[in-house]
């Protein structure tokens, strides 16, 4: 009995053992696999961390592919007619913290990549009204500031291509948006030549770092608009906007506008080119709506010159180009009105007179004609004086939500000279036959563009 | 030459006439997207009016209000619910797609309700706390008289307009990278049912089988909770309105809809599901 009770002992106390054994087992189990799911949990907070991270960065951006046919006699010779691609461009936007983001908008064609945007934005924390930019960015100026994605007509209207050609330049701009007025005011500084073509006597553009400042004149510019609401009808923006800048002289004169004035400048001093703009929004709920813009700019542009270069020390080699100053004067409206859901109509007059001092009839007849000592080249008026009006047609097919194709008509004609054969210029035809003379300013030069696009948007 | 510009100018203006007047028919099939704190009385007025308008076909879906405005301006939607108002940049694009600035239409209100858990000790809390909690500054409940636990949030994704609503008028900030996003009320409500020390925020109409939240203005001020009264005199502080977006003013099956909405008939559906009326 003893024995069986020792054996009965042996057995629980085994059992115990066993089972005590089981549960520490169990609990080392457990506790392994809480250390497992904590770790799995910390792995994946790190990942939520990281995802959140990428949800900051925002990628958009479209692709414009085209086909034009240009019915310029000039183009003969060469391609009147190609597919080409006018924009492959990808917007990468940060949004580090709440009020800064960073913007890198590459553009790719063929065979090149350039950078159009490269930005910083600041928004102040306070007040909520102001931001500061800093980097490559588009002025500030209605047509260019619209994305050509959204745009109604294939290109910007002529006189906003001139005064800013590339759309972007480099500097800085403070924005003031306060929160419960429909105010928007820009401030910006640049290096103001960005895209224009410099040249020296050997045709060498001084102006091609695009990087660096040509010059130690900065230009300021500044853009204020405000926004009417005109109850259910809809609402007009109106605004102003301002340039004032100069570009370093190269040249030992200065030719005014009318051709009449050669003025003396030294080396460095400032050419001053500015100029104001005045525009307008009218977006209007009407049959099933449709909008006007416009917008006029008027003031003083300059192209710079170079002084001529004496060789062995004595006599000038080459004439020289004074720096010119131009009164110009441009604008253009807009009707925009939509086809149903899917598709939209523009209408677009374009305008712009590159010299209001000299009228088509006065080009070649009433110009500059005393001969200099420094023998300028540019003593006489010419085609860049003439006026361009442009008739612009577009319509637009949304596909879908990414997918736009427009069909464009540009009518091109040119401001005309006063006399036959007083402006012309030769042109090659297909069969590589020049045609002295060919084209004559005291008519319309034909210009005329048809496009045909198709843009994917992402 | 003179002849020839006339009868271009002529040519012209007639065909800019013709297009000027070609106006956009009014849709045969209404479809209304977005907000998902308003889709579930999107969803009824939708059912309700379609019983007695035979002819009458409306399709409702959420995604958010973002997602619902972008639909607008793509042309994907006649009508986008909003749980915020438009942003000027949304406005800009609009105007830029379809030359209008849009029509806001204020259908119901909404007061956006504080859910914490059945068994939560906390009972009520200031728009201050709110913001400290949901920015990440608060994280204990031990600091706000509950257990001494860590706070778990829950919230919307970025395209809700509660997700904007509650962050420009209560957080103030940046959201704590802590805060669990989900992709809708119900899963929020959801989230907090299931966990003791969560918190989350989202439409009134939405809370079931959690506790209320009060809220204060501020520390002295009286706490409130979320109810046709105190939404309607403006005790409670955390008040919206809810909005139908449309491209242009309604015409036709359009019009007669929205009116609907607005009218007596309409409205009741509003406090029936759990809203508040506009008017």
């Amino acid at each position: 009995m003893k024995k069986l009770k020792t054996l009965l002992f042996l057995f629980v106390s085994l059992l115990a053992l066993n089972l005590s054994a089981q549960e520490q087992n169990q609990a080392e189990k457990i506790s392994e696999l809480n250390e497992k799911v904590n770790g799995l949990l910390e792995r994946a907070a790190t990942s939520e961390s990281d995802l959140a991270k990428l949800t900051k960065i925002k990628v958009s951006g479209y692709i414009q592919a085209q086909y034009q046919n240009f019915e310029s006699p000039a183009l003969l010779a060469k391609s009147q007619n190609y597919f080409s691609l006018r924009r492959v461009r990808v917007k990468f936007t940060y949004e580090a913290l709440d009020g800064v983001k960073f913007v890198v908008q590459p553009d790719f064609s063929p065979g090149n990549i350039s950078l159009k945007d490269a930005y910083a934005i600041v928004n102040d924390h306070w007040t909520k009204t102001f931001s500061l930019w800093a980097g490559k960015f588009n002025r500030p100026n209605y047509e260019v500031e619209y994305s050509s994605s959204q745009r109604e007509l294939t290109e910007r209207s002529l006189v906003i291509r001139t005064l800013y050609p590339g759309e972007r330049a480099i500097g800085a701009k403070l924005e003031y948006n306060p929160l419960k007025v429909p105010l928007h005011m820009q401030l910006a500084i640049f290096n103001g030549n960005d895209g224009l073509t410099i040249a020296n006597s050997a045709g060498t553009n001084l102006n091609a770092a695009d990087n660096i400042d040509y010059d130690n004149f900065k230009d300021i510019m500044a853009r204020v608009t405000y926004n009417i609401t005109l109850g259910s009808f809809g609402g007009l923006d109106l605004g102003a906007h301002g340039y004032f800048g100069a570009a370093k002289s190269n040249a030992l004169k200065t030719l005014s506008s009318d051709y009449t004035t050669v003025s003396d400048i030294k080396f460095g001093d400032r050419v001053s080119r500015n100029w104001l703009g005045g525009e307008f929004q009218l977006f209007a709920d009407v049959l099933g709506g449709l909008s006007l813009k416009g917008e006029y700019l008027a003031g003083k542009n300059a192209t710079i010159g170079y002084a001529p270069v004496a060789a062995s020390g004595t006599v000038a080699a080459i004439p020289g180009v004074a720096n010119f100053q131009n009164n110009f004067a441009g604008g253009y409206l807009y009707l925009i009105k939509n086809l149903g859901k899917k598709n939209q109509f523009a209408f677009r007059y374009d305008y712009y007179d590159p010299n209001t001092d000299i009228k088509g009839n006065q080009v070649k007849v009433k110009g500059f004609t005393t001969t200099d000592a420094t023998k300028l080249a540019n003593k006489m008026s010419g085609k860049g004086d003439l006026a361009t009006s442009t008739f612009g047609f577009a319509l637009h097919h949304y596909f879908d939500d990414n997918i736009r194709i427009t069909a464009c008509y540009e009518i091109v004609q040119n401001e005309k000279v006063g006399a036959a054969g007083l402006l012309t210029e030769d042109y090659v035809q297909a069969d590589g036959q020049k045609v002295a003379k060919g084209l004559d300013y005291s008519k319309v030069v034909p210009a005329n563009v048809f496009t045909l696009r198709i843009q994917a948007k992402f | 030459m003179k002849k020839f510009n006339l009868l271009k100018s002529a040519i012209i203006a007639v065909l800019l006439g013709v297009v000027c007047f070609a106006f956009t028919a009014a849709p045969e099939r209404i479809t209304v997207k977005g907000s998902d704190t308003l889709v579930i009385l999107a969803q009824k007025w939708a059912e309700v009016y379609m019983k007695s308008n035979s002819s009458a076909s409306i399709q409702v879906t959420g995604g958010g209000s973002g997602v619902g405005i972008s639909a607008l301006i793509n042309g994907a939607t006649d009508i986008a619910n909003a749980s915020r108002k438009m942003k000027n940049t949304e406005k800009e694009k609009l105007k830029a797609r379809y030359n209008t600035l849009g029509v806001e239409v204020a259908c119901a209100k909404d007061g956006i309700t504080i859910y914490l858990n059945a068994a939560s000790k906390v009972k009520e809390l200031t728009v201050d706390q709110l913001g400290k909690i949901f920015r990440g500054e608060i994280t204990n409940w031990k600091e706000l008289g509950g257990d001494d636990q860590s706070i778990k949030l829950y919230g919307r994704e970025n395209s809700s307009g509660t997700y904007v609503f509650f962050q420009e008028n209560v957080v103030k900030g940046d959201y704590a990278t802590s805060c669990q996003t989900l992709p809708g009320t119900a899963a929020v409500v959801n989230a907090v049912k299931k966990d003791t020390y969560g918190i989350g925020y989202g439409g009134a109409a939405y809370a079931e089988g959690i506790s209320i939240c009060k809220v204060k203005k501020d520390a002295n001020s009286p706490a409130f909770a979320a109810t046709a009264e105190t939404i309607k005199t403006g005790d409670y502080p955390i008040t919206r309105y809810l909005y139908m977006y449309l491209r242009n003013r309604p015409t036709g099956e359009m019009k007669k809809y929205i009116d609907w909405i607005l009218s007596p008939e309409g409205q009741k559906l509003v406090v029936d599901m759990g809203y508040f009326p506009v008017k």
